[in-house]
């Protein structure tokens, strides 16, 4: 077992802006309640970033339309747990929509926290014209495609995307979703721009409502006290410490950070602080927090360190740095799972499991090497 | 009576027979029938449990479709286009037709003659600032995404492959799949974080490289390009100071022309984003004009539609404009908070004034 401590404490700063210069429009009709959501063509134009509402409702992040879908599973049948071993996911949703198994890209994975069911998230196709596709993954393995194309929905457009040339036919300014969360009624939404160096962390309420605006969190990340940088969230996920709620947040450029909710919120400024640095050329990639023999862990599946479990009895006492004079401390100690290799995704089941896609090869962010399995494992 | 059953089976049995030996299956690029049958109501099991179309070998599912009558035939209409270069196996395997029939059809074959290239890479300058923050690689045409990460490499002065180089995740294309932005590792760019401390930057001032994109990446249609893409740079000084509007210099052109307002920048800043993050504002509100980014990108040129007129302009500034290094306006990318001398901007917009007159003014 592999044991090792974390190398810096960092201080995060969050400044979170007002809405002023970032508008959310609701795209479609009249706010709905959960569960009633009106049908037809739901209008994505990809499928990425993953996350469960409430009521069987999947919050689905469209990069390239730049917008993020309420999508109506009908998945309601309650079920305890479920486990789930496919092999060859890629080839088995190939062969559904006609494509060679290396034109299938699988973007994200989630489980729906009431039927246990697995969703995948893909394109079918690598280019421009790449179609969308949402397969729902029964305990059985059956795999059944979503219709996208009449599917009960409700869509946010994160249309704060100035035109670089209005003249031209389509903007090439895009906003990434990295990941997603559904958090006190608002869908959290992290990602990157592929123009500007920008750190924008999005809370929007759902129901969607016609022009709701939604808050656009500034995020800032500092190291020793000293050098601050805006840092784009890469994937976080919602985590009690001491009975007050926070977000574990990874950012593009370092560690592990984390943030209370109760201060995401417009015009507050709160400082975060980092609990766990991997190292170098590394990023988290997907967290699962979870509880084992009375002691807390998180599940991190990384892109260049494998599957690591992170000890986190005492993330709360970690204090943020707001001082020049404080000097680094050790971060929480992680073991690093050796039996888990190429994990892709991972997704927490219930309390005892958690999902993986794995790859042939080739784990985390790079090129995907399939064929590619999706398995239930029990959480180490 | 049994003599007369037993003959009805024969009759029976030669029947479907004849049924099987007449009955075909064709493709007509679009959709798969069944001839030589007729349909009616569709069995128990649904129209799939006999009929069904596979484009996968092994343990998979069939094609996602649907099923209908036309004039008598079993005809599959599968939901998504028929792809290049996949070969559809149908399989009939109706009640009293034995042996099962079943036919491979070829989809479209591949194009087979490639014409892609990476167009152009911004910066265009050769020498890079050790903090270098972003590239922007301009293709001819769509690429596929999910090679980015195994097809650009950084090589150093001896030809030797650099690891780590690049933030590795999400490609962030463009909607065309024509421009990828890829970002060097931040965590190894901000000073004094553990990538930076243990790695130093991906780029170093003095050295020499070689940034390296491979002909092997396929473009949207599957085709590799036509060659391999080489930019040799040298790393510069780490650029610390943010880019100040109050030291460029605006060159205003005569009245009445349509000359270029030229605005010279004293260094390289962001092509993407100074095709949209600079604006000038006159007499009579937003002047419209055609944007021109020149010398290395230090220099802004903007070509009136409409003659200048005699006034005063504003050339208008979005804060969040960068320069090669990440550094925003009034903003580096890494603030150091120690450093009393930066004072953090906190609007969207800043201004520079200038004026036309009948004989031009900077």
């Amino acid at each position: 077992m592999q044991h090792r401590k974390m190398m810096t404490h960092v201080t995060l700063v969050v400044a979170v802006a007002l809405a002023a210069a970032f508008t959310v429009h609701a795209a479609r009709t009249p706010p709905v309640g959960t569960g009633d959501l009106a049908g037809g063509n739901s209008g994505l134009k990809s499928a990425g970033a993953l996350a469960f509402g409430p009521d069987g409702v999947l919050f689905v992040g469209d990069s390239v339309g730049g917008a993020i879908a309420a999508l109506d599973t009908a998945d309601r049948t309650p079920a305890a747990s479920a486990k789930v071993d496919v092999k060859g996911i890629d080839e088995k949703v190939a062969a559904m929509v006609g494509v060679a198994a290396g034109d299938i890209l699988i973007n994200d994975v989630a489980v729906n926290p009431i039927s246990k069911n697995v969703y995948v998230s893909a394109a079918r196709g690598r280019g421009p014209d790449a179609a969308p596709l949402v397969v729902r993954v029964d305990a059985s393995g059956k795999l059944t495609l979503l219709p996208l194309d009449n599917i009960k929905h409700e869509t946010v457009s994160l249309s704060d995307v100035p035109d670089a040339n209005a003249a031209a036919r389509q903007n090439p300014r895009t906003q990434t979703i990295t990941d997603m969360a559904f958090v006190n009624g608002n869908v959290m939404v992290a990602g990157m721009s592929n123009e500007e160096w920008s750190s924008a962390l999005r809370s929007i309420p759902y129901p969607f409502k016609t022009a709701a605006k939604g808050t656009q969190l500034q995020i800032w990340h500092a190291s020793h006290g000293r050098y601050e940088t805006q840092s784009p969230v890469r994937t976080f996920v919602l985590y009690t410490i001491d009975g007050q709620q926070y977000v574990l947040a990874a950012y593009t450029c370092t560690p592990l950070v984390k943030i209370p909710v109760s201060d995401l919120k417009a015009g507050a400024q709160v400082k975060g602080v980092t609990i766990s640095d991997l190292g170098s050329g590394n990023q988290p990639l997907d967290m699962v927090p979870y509880k084992k023999d009375g002691h807390e862990f998180i599940l991190i599946a990384n892109s260049s360190f494998g599957v690591v479990k992170l000890h986190a009895d005492n993330l709360g006492q970690y204090k943020p740095i707001d001082s020049p004079t404080v000097v680094d401390v050790a971060g929480a100690p992680y073991d690093k799972i050796a039996a888990l290799n190429n994990v892709r995704h991972l997704a927490q089941v219930d309390a005892g499991n958690a999902l993986i896609l794995t790859a042939a090869s080739g784990g985390g962010f790079g090129p995907a090497v399939g064929p590619m399995s999706l398995r239930t494992i029990a959480l180490p | 009576m049994k003599d007369r059953l037993a003959c009805l089976a024969v009759v029976l049995a030669l029947g479907t027979t004849a049924i099987a030996q007449s009955v075909s299956l064709q493709f007509d690029g679009i959709a798969f029938k069944v001839l030589g049958w007729t349909a009616t109501a569709p069995p128990g099991g649904g129209w799939s449990s006999i009929f069904r179309v596979y484009a996968g070998t092994g343990d998979v599912p069939p094609l996602v479709g649907t099923y209908a009558i036309e004039r008598g035939s079993l005809v599959f209409r599968p939901r998504y286009p028929i792809s290049a270069g996949v070969r559809y196996r149908a399989v009939f395997d109706a009640p009293g037709v034995r042996p099962a029939i079943e036919k491979s059809f070829d989809g479209p074959a591949r194009p087979t003659a490639a014409s892609t290239h990476v167009d152009r890479v911004y910066p265009s300058t050769d020498v890079l600032p050790a903090n270098q923050l972003r590239l922007y690689i301009y293709f001819s045409a769509p690429m596929s995404r999910g090679e980015a990460e195994r097809r650009i490499h950084l090589l150093d002065a001896g030809g030797k492959l650099l690891p780590a180089v690049f933030l590795p995740g999400q490609e962030l294309w463009d909607p065309n799949n024509r421009r990828l932005t890829m970002t060097f590792d931040p965590g190894r760019i901000k000073r004094d974080l553990t990538s930076n401390r243990s790695m130093g930057p991906p780029i170093a001032e003095g050295k020499r490289y070689t940034l390296v994109i491979d002909r092997d990446w396929p473009d949207a249609t599957g085709l590799p390009m036509t060659g391999t893409f080489r930019k040799a740079f040298r790393g510069g000084p780490a650029v610390r100071q943010p880019p100040d509007p109050k030291s460029w210099r605006v060159a205003a052109p005569p009245a009445s022309s349509r000359a270029a307002l030229v605005v010279s920048f004293g260094r390289p800043m962001n092509y993407v984003l100074l095709q949209r993050m600079l604006k000038v504002s006159g007499p009579h509100g937003e002047v419209a004009g055609a944007v021109g980014v020149e010398r290395e990108e230090s220099e802004w040129r903007f070509t009136p539609q409409a003659p200048w007129a005699v006034g005063q302009y504003t050339l208008i500034v979005d804060t969040s404009l960068e320069d090669l290094a990440g550094n925003k306006i009034g903003q580096p990318f890494d603030i150091d908070v120690f450093d009393k001398v930066t004072d953090r901007i906190t609007s969207t917009t800043t201004s520079r004034a200038f004026e036309i007159g009948p004989t031009a003014k900077p």
